[in-house]
């Protein structure tokens, strides 16, 4: 090891070693194995029945992902999945640096507001999802009243072409708070010193914020990035409780899994193969990992800049 | 979204206590950046964007199917407080929530107890291999999406649709926890441990009476986030139980939802009696949630 060996000061190390290993065990087994298992699973055609026997099929299930019977699925799925993780990151990045900028000013009971804001995080997605399937009810929900007053209307989540925005919508609505407390930390950080300074300069409002609020936001702006499209490339609980498991137009990578995996629709176990549903998560997994490392290069890069 | 853009050159100038030459806007725009009242009018937009959906949700909660029939969005007139009793009854809530207190309070504390007992010798480095084992911590955030061979792992452990087996694979999702508890640990001075093995207290004794109490705040925040997740899981669930009467809240609402799909009062009060417990809890542990938040930030 690099590091020296660090001193040790009670008599025995074997406690240590028993508890580490204890969790380490249980992180490996339920943790660690199912997701290197994945990779493995994705080379067989292994079902969703036990024994059934498991071949080894090399590539098929790859080549069955871009073969044409599929392709337009898959492709289908994966621009959802950017389209869905792109929006939903810059638009809730930029809400959220508004709302910070405004809470962070000198007014009473901003932690009440920022309570407020954050509170979609603790309800959760099928509280959240329930309580905009409402507020979405075509037959007489609030938006179809309003959108009543102009004489149109709409189906909104059951609308192809508006389901996916919608869904996004309530994803921002659901995380925004995350995002502007990690803003409001990085406003409280920056001295005061530098907008008096700016000021004496002759700095106009705007280019204290270009040049003075942004760059001192850059590791919070860096840490909003990262967060969001992790976890929106991720995301399907909110996709799955809003317009269903198998609807194409909000149709995600990670929720096409637990429907070739899980069927979405019982009754059909046999027929999905769970194998080509692993092979899925790995091209997810991939994707994230090319976007993950893309946006990290990008933004250090941004921070060194500025 | 206009004004929220403009509020961001008002914050600017507010922090700087001076008013240097406004760019652009009319009057409406120096309403915003100026006045408080404009700063309060903001707000109030932005509250109201969180708090009507909820209030939203209570009002229908107390409609009658026919109340909600012939007046589905404005302000109720005869509450309809059965909606709540018949929801909790014909929804099976009792159990189900009993079922996600279980799932969580358990999944949680597996979770924290790893995050202890590995954060810690790994930040002391009283276990080899401090870089590898902070790279694994790392690691587990960026695990690829594993449904099918979490199922096929519990399927051949025999702990399909068992509460055992769902516990244990949301214990281990214990995500930012260890990370964030070695970051924690090494902010302890190594002196304490030294003082307290001299004095011949073992390791155990060491770090389940000294640095539990110590480390309180941050073990809380690591059980916190991991509960909220645990208790807002549904995807999981769905695939790894099959029995309803082991299922927990997500999945009870769901497939209440499924069932009642256009009674909108009962489904509505459903949702509340899920959400309620949620709101009482976050009044009085928000602290934590906020501290975590920023600490997975830091970490």
């Amino acid at each position: 090891m690099a590091n020296p060996s660090p001193t040790f000061p009670f008599p025995r190390r074997a406690p240590v070693r028993i508890t580490f290993g204890l969790a380490l065990g249980i992180l490996t087994l339920f943790g660690l194995v199912p997701a290197v298992a994945v990779l493995v699973v994705s080379f067989t055609d292994l079902r969703g029945l036990p024994y059934i026997p498991v071949h080894w099929i090399g590539f098929e299930n790859f080549i069955e992902f871009f073969s044409p019977a599929h392709w337009s699925d898959n492709l289908n799925a994966l621009v959802n999945t950017l389209i869905f993780a792109g929006a939903s990151t810059i638009i809730q990045i930029v809400f959220a640096l508004g709302i910070a900028i405004l809470l962070n000013r000198k007014l009473r009971g901003t932690s009440i507001y920022r309570s407020i804001v954050f509170m979609p995080t603790v309800l959760g997605v099928t509280v959240i999802g329930l309580i905009w399937s409402l507020m979405f009810n075509p037959s007489g929900g609030p938006a179809a009243e309003i959108l009543g007053w102009f004489g149109k209307s709409s189906a909104f989540l059951g609308d192809p072409n508006l389901a996916l925005a919608l869904v996004t919508g309530v994803q921002i609505w659901a995380i925004v708070g995350v995002s502007v407390i990690i803003f409001l930390s990085g406003l409280q950080a920056i001295p005061h010193e530098l907008y008096e300074v700016s000021s004496i300069d002759g700095a106009s409002s705007w280019s204290q914020f270009r040049f003075v609020t942004m760059p001192m936001l850059s590791p919070a702006m860096t840490a909003n990035v990262l967060l969001g499209v992790v976890n929106a490339l991720q995301s399907y609980q909110l996709t799955y409780v809003l317009t269903g498991p198998s609807n194409r137009a909000t149709q995600v990578l990670s929720l096409l899994v637990y429907v070739q995996g899980f069927g979405g629709k019982s009754g059909t176990t046999l027929s999905q193969s769970q194998g080509y549903a692993a092979a899925i998560s790995m091209v997810q997994f991939v994707l994230v990992g090319v976007i993950t490392f893309l946006a990290l290069w990008y933004l250090r890069k941004r921070e060194v800049r500025l | 979204m206009i004004d929220l853009h403009t509020a961001d050159d008002r914050a600017v100038r507010d922090t700087s206590g001076s008013y240097g030459p406004v760019r652009t806007g009319g009057r409406v725009a120096l309403f915003f950046r100026r006045s408080k009242l404009g700063s309060y009018t903001l707000v109030a937009i932005v509250t109201i964007i969180f708090l009507f959906p909820m209030l939203y949700l209570f009002n229908t909660a107390l409609k009658s199917n026919a109340e909600f029939a012939a007046n589905p969005v404005g302000l109720v007139q005869h509450p309809h407080w059965e909606n709540f009793v018949n929801a909790w009854q014909q929804g099976n809530f009792k159990d189900i929530i009993l079922n996600s207190v279980l799932y969580t309070i358990a999944g949680a504390s597996i979770g924290t107890f790893i995050a202890l007992v590995m954060g810690f010798p790994v930040a002391r480095g009283y276990i080899r291999g401090r870089k590898l084992w902070n790279a694994l911590f790392v690691l587990v955030l960026f695990l690829p999406n594993a449904l099918v061979t979490q199922f096929q792992l519990l399927l051949r452990l025999n702990l399909y649709d068992s509460r055992l087996g769902y516990i244990l694979m949301v214990g281990v999702g214990v995500g930012i926890g260890p990370l964030l508890f070695s970051g924690f640990a090494s902010s302890i001075p190594r002196e304490l441990d030294e003082a307290a093995a001299s004095d011949g207290v073992g390791y155990w004794r060491y770090l389940f009476t000294f640095i539990v109490p110590l480390a309180k705040p941050a073990l809380a925040t690591v059980f916190i986030l991991q509960a909220v997740w645990i208790w807002n899981e549904i995807i999981l669930a769905t695939v790894l139980l099959a029995d309803p009467s082991k299922f927990p809240v997500t999945v009870g609402l769901y497939a209440f939802k499924g069932t009642y799909s256009n009674q909108w009062g009962l489904l509505a009060a459903a949702t509340f009696i899920v959400a309620a417990p949620l709101i009482v809890g976050y009044v009085f542990l928000q602290r934590f949630l906020v501290n975590g938040v920023l600490g997975a930030v830091k970490g």
